[in-house]
């Protein structure tokens, strides 16, 4: 117990001591988070809703590809990846590997599936729903493509920051593509398992509570977002 | 002349769920769509309101094709989806959507806000209300752009019996008025006497009798007649 109490104690120490290499280490986590969700986003927001609203032959097995993506074990994802962009691979030429770019495509696999997955499951029926709605109110496609992003814009919220959870939180696939190399690919999450493994628990605690307050704020904000005042979630006064 | 329907057919999983060989709603006029449950009433509505294709068939419009009035058309279920928005955006909605002008839009929003007694929810966000209030909210969006054919489903399924009558002399003043088309489901035959000019009953998907409404008060169809009876 006592080395956990002296390990929260280092932590806030390390915390407020803006140790640079610690901030440098949350700044990339961020970034290479932040770029992959974006890019899952781009891909997986447009390919979510299209397939969801739509009827076409083979939706069944989409679905059941899609739920199968969500859950892709992230090592498998990084083998993968490595085995692409590696030396002898076929992007090897490219000399991604151990680079943040590698672990920014890593996690976009592994997130893309997940905002697709969630904007697909939840547009199936809202979506068909909207549509038909404002076919019978005489909208054109630019006003219902209008209405549709608006009517979702909770939806694909709660996706993309579903999708920088699972970013920021990953560990397997980016160890392997990244190869946790000190000030150029060590990113939170590899740091804390590196940390833990040298038994330096107040570095490990110290990211952790980082790591917590950055999902603690990606989550707030969706919760703004989502529940703030005029989005139908609102108490009735009376 | 009105909408005519001639041999409408759908299918679902291979069974046929309508299957109309030739019929003609009068035009300016309301008329009831009669019939026991997934008799095929609302999958009508939907094909009548291009919500849904007909296996086969054709739908003209006083000889027309009904392309030309599909934009004058508007349908409206006793669950119609309110936008995440306030009662008033709802409303506005489908003359926003006809790049009205703002002075326009407004008079008929609050014209429609007031007809239907709802003023008090005017900046209300319309997922917060009740199914009464929704449906109330739905009608009133329809009506905005005075729509040529009225289609409704069920157009008092949740609505407080004391705004039943409200509704329905709302529905027929406007048919009244501007000679508004109105096909209304409904399982409550004694609305359909109250609202209706002509009603069609239609049993398995098919038009069992299409008649003045005073036929269905004392029917000779023994079906229909233990339908009214029960209903």
């Amino acid at each position: 117990m006592e080395h956990i109490l002296e390990g929260v104690k280092g932590a806030f120490k390390l915390i407020l001591s803006l140790d640079r290499e610690i901030y440098s280490i949350v700044l990339l986590s961020i970034y290479v988070s932040f770029a992959s969700t974006i890019i899952s986003a781009i891909i997986g927001v447009p390919l979510g809703l299209l397939t969801g609203i739509k009827d076409f032959r083979g939706k069944t097995i989409l679905s059941k590809i899609y739920y199968t993506a969500m859950g892709l074990p992230p090592v498998v994802v990084g083998l993968v990846t490595v085995l692409i962009i590696s030396r002898s691979g076929p992007l090897g030429s490219v000399g991604l590997i151990y680079t943040p770019i590698a672990m920014i495509i890593a996690q976009s696999l592994l997130v893309t599936p997940i905002v697709t997955g969630i904007v697909f499951t939840n547009s199936k029926d809202r979506g068909k729903e909207i549509i038909e709605i404002c076919k019978t109110l005489g909208a054109n496609r630019k006003h219902t493509f209008i209405k549709l992003i608006k009517e979702l814009k909770p939806l694909i919220l709660v996706a993309t920051v579903t999708g920088f959870g699972r970013a920021i939180s990953e560990v397997g696939a980016v160890m392997i593509v990244g190869g946790n190399i000190k000030g150029h690919t060590r990113v939170m999450t590899t740091f804390i398992a590196l940390s833990n493994s040298m038994g330096n628990y107040d570095t490990s605690i110290a990211m952790g509570i980082i790591l917590l307050s950055i999902s603690f704020i990606a989550n707030s904000f969706l919760y703004n977002r989502t529940m703030g005042e005029n989005n139908g979630y609102k108490i009735r006064k009376y | 002349m009105g909408i005519k329907l001639e041999n409408i057919k759908k299918t679902y999983n291979g069974k046929a769920v309508l299957n109309v060989d030739k019929l003609i709603i009068k035009e300016s006029i309301i008329t009831g769509i009669l019939g026991p449950n997934g008799s095929g009433k609302t999958t009508m509505m939907k094909i009548i309101s291009d919500l849904l294709n007909s296996d086969s068939g054709s739908i003209s419009y006083d000889g027309q094709n009904f392309d030309y009035i599909k934009d004058n058309i508007t349908y409206v279920s006793h669950n119609s989806y309110l936008f995440n928005d306030t009662v008033y955006e709802n409303i506005a909605a489908p003359l926003k959507f006809r790049e009205m002008e703002k002075d326009y839009i407004n008079n008929r929003v609050l014209e429609l806000i007031n007809m239907f007694k709802i003023d008090y929810l005017m900046n209300e966000n319309a997922h917060n209300l009740s199914g009464g209030e929704r449906q109330k909210v739905s009608l009133a969006r329809a009506l905005a752009f005075k729509p040529n054919i009225l289609l409704i489903d069920e157009p008092t399924a949740n609505i407080d019996p004391n705004f039943i009558k409200l509704i329905e002399e709302t529905l027929k003043t406007i048919n009244k008025r501007l000679k508004t088309t109105i096909i209304v489901v409904t399982h409550n035959t004694a609305q359909s006497f109250r609202l209706c000019d002509e009603i069609i009953f239609i049993k398995d998907g098919k038009v069992l009798k299409h008649k003045d409404k005073n036929y269905f008060k004392n029917p000779k169809n023994e079906f229909i007649k233990e339908f009214v009876r029960l209903n």
